[in-house]
């Protein structure tokens, strides 16, 4: 449904997207994280064509972003960060305006808009002036004028910030419903929201794709494995003994008595007992650590992109 | 088509969302009745007694009033076209809807056109007062229609020049504080241009002492400039219009300035594509 390839976008000398590469197929939902200026709302815009790719591809169900943007834009609805709208504007009228752009047949406006409001929850609020409406009726309305012409894809930058928890909820229920229809890419700073929603997880940082995998893949753990050892012991006794063992590669602390150790081996527990015991250390507990997406992503982000840093990857999104 | 109309029926409908709308029309409102008055009052008195102006006999209503009523409301759109177009396109990058706009499936012609046609309906609401006060006139006085409608015309076409200039500065800036005084002052620059050019001799003014070659070539540069600064001013065609006096060429002026600065708009717009 997505293709993107070799995806770069500079903002004069400075580059905020290089060289990505993804693809999203039918009916995918896909998290877009990385940290701030990490180049998510830059890939977001030229995906719906709104920013042109200094260099490499980009196009949705087959038609190419730069050649053919009508046809790209008829089938993809975006929810920018910002949430820009007309706060002058009574928010059906605003809708209805959405929806004849979109080219809704002039016959079926008022129900598309009926549509949309309803399933964003907009109740009595569609009679109101934006200007007037709270964050999380505004963020409603950005997500139901995306929703309007019920477009194949849908991208949706940062759609829960602002909201409060219940608000929060009820978006995330209404995007994993409008999953089982839309290809989605939704990019966020929570986490949480990633683990819930999505499929496979696009981690990007200093505008280079850094991660790209289902999230039962990113959190089963990759190539090492960790365990999480209480030991009862002070902590430079627990951490040689822990250090001395066959096949681990890092020991860490994490809390009074709490240790970490990272294994070449994810089989490797029984040994790594039996090794702290010999010691003569007491072991309370041993437990196998799942990677939490967490994990994994300040792993991918704290890597240092070769090159990034002279010209100043960060913040460059927000160009 | 439907797109186009879809963008300029929002458009419009903001003007009177927002307060400039009614700030617009309230005040042209009062202007013109106000000057229409006047000079309405002065004919009366000038017909009455035509020999206490110096006048032979009954002052030609046409000439004497109805024309330069309708170049001074041209000139007046040299104020209120700023206002009416500054936030076309400049409010939208500044409020970030620019984002929206861009990515509905809507080419840049129908977004212009769109803008474009909203403010000439502003211009349309303006002239409709206007005529409120013509038909005044028309209890009184016989109007000679070609003056009456080809007045018209002028004060509608040089008002699109006017809007067509200010779009294109709203395409280019961010701010409408910005926009809205770079259309005005260029508006006035043309209009002040007017009055210089009347200062201008017709002659070649290079001195005696130079070489024929020279003193040719000044002399041409001079003709071109004098040229420019002559034809150029926005209220220099609309005399003879307003008139009744019908010339291609005015006519062409007001189209040509109105082509011009849509056609510009177009590459401001264009150039997010390769500005970066």
């Amino acid at each position: 449904m997505i293709q993107v390839e070799h995806l770069t976008k500079y903002y004069g000398p400075i580059a905020a997207v290089r060289d990505i590469s993804f693809q999203v197929g039918k009916g995918e939902i896909i998290g877009f994280l990385g940290p701030n200026g990490a180049g998510k709302s830059t890939t977001m815009r030229v995906l719906t064509g709104f920013t042109p790719a200094s260099g490499g591809t980009a196009s949705i169900d087959g038609f190419n972003v730069e050649t053919a943007p009508i046809e790209v834009k008829r089938r993809v609805g975006y929810l920018p960060e910002r949430v820009p709208l007309y706060d002058e504007m009574v928010v059906r009228s605003f809708l209805l305006y959405v929806a004849r752009v979109k080219g809704i047949p002039r016959r079926s406006l008022r129900s598309e808009v009926d549509r949309v409001a309803d399933a964003c929850g907009l109740g009595d609020m569609r009679r109101r002036i934006i200007g007037n409406l709270s964050k999380g009726f505004r963020q409603r309305v950005g997500l139901a004028q995306a929703l309007i012409g019920n477009p194949a894809v849908l991208i949706l930058d940062e759609p829960t910030v602002g909201l409060d928890p219940r608000q929060i909820i009820e978006i995330r229920q209404l995007i994993k419903d409008l999953g089982s229809e839309h290809t989605i890419i939704i990019s966020t700073h929570i986490l949480p929201e990633v683990t819930m929603l999505c499929e496979r997880v696009i981690i990007i940082n200093q505008g280079r794709l850094v991660a790209e995998d289902s999230m039962a893949n990113l959190t089963r753990g990759g190539a090492s494995s960790a365990f999480l050892l209480e030991i009862d012991a002070p902590e430079s006794e627990a951490l040689a003994a822990l250090r001395g063992a066959r096949d681990v590669r890092r020991a860490w602390r994490t809390g009074p008595g709490e240790f970490i150790a990272e294994m070449a081996d994810s089989d490797a527990g029984p040994e790594l007992a039996r090794h702290v015991v010999s010691k003569g250390l007491r072991l309370r507990r041993l437990q196998p650590r799942s990677r939490s997406l967490e994990d994994v992503f300040m792993e991918a982000v704290s890597v240092e992109v070769p090159g990034a840093v002279e010209s100043g990857g960060e913040d460059a999104g927000d160009a | 088509m439907r797109n186009t109309w879809a963008v300029c029926r929002r458009e419009f409908a903001s003007y009177f969302q927002t307060p400039i709308g009614y700030v617009v029309v309230g005040v042209l409102a009062l202007v013109t009745g106000l000057a229409f008055t006047i000079s309405f009052t002065y004919y009366a008195k000038m017909s009455q007694a035509p020999s206490e102006y110096a006048m032979t006999g009954v002052p030609d209503f046409e000439e004497t009033l109805l024309s330069p009523f309708l170049v001074f409301c041209g000139t007046l759109f040299m104020f209120l076209t700023p206002l009416i177009t500054m936030r076309l396109l400049a409010e939208e990058r500044n409020r970030g809807t620019m984002e929206l706009l861009l990515t509905y499936p809507l080419r840049d012609r129908e977004i212009i056109f769109g803008k474009y046609l909203a403010a000439l309906g502003m211009l349309l609401v303006i002239m409709l007062l206007i005529g409120v006060d013509l038909l005044v006139l028309h209890r009184f006085v016989e109007v000679e229609p070609a003056v009456l409608w080809f007045g018209l015309l002028t004060v509608f076409l040089m008002g699109a020049a006017f809007i067509s200039l200010g779009l294109f500065v709203s395409a280019m800036t961010r701010n409408q504080i910005t926009a809205g005084t770079i259309t005005f002052g260029v508006c006035l620059l043309l209009f002040i241009l007017g009055t210089l050019g009347e200062d201008l001799p017709s002659g070649n003014p290079a001195p005696e002492g130079l070489a024929e070659g020279v003193r040719t070539v000044f002399g041409f540069v001079y003709g071109l400039f004098r040229g420019v600064v002559l034809e150029l001013p926005m209220d220099a065609h609309a005399k003879n219009m307003a008139l009744g006096i019908v010339e291609p060429v005015d006519i062409a002026y007001y189209v040509l300035v109105s082509v011009f600065f849509l056609f510009l708009t177009f590459r401001a717009l264009e150039s997010r594509k390769w500005r970066g």
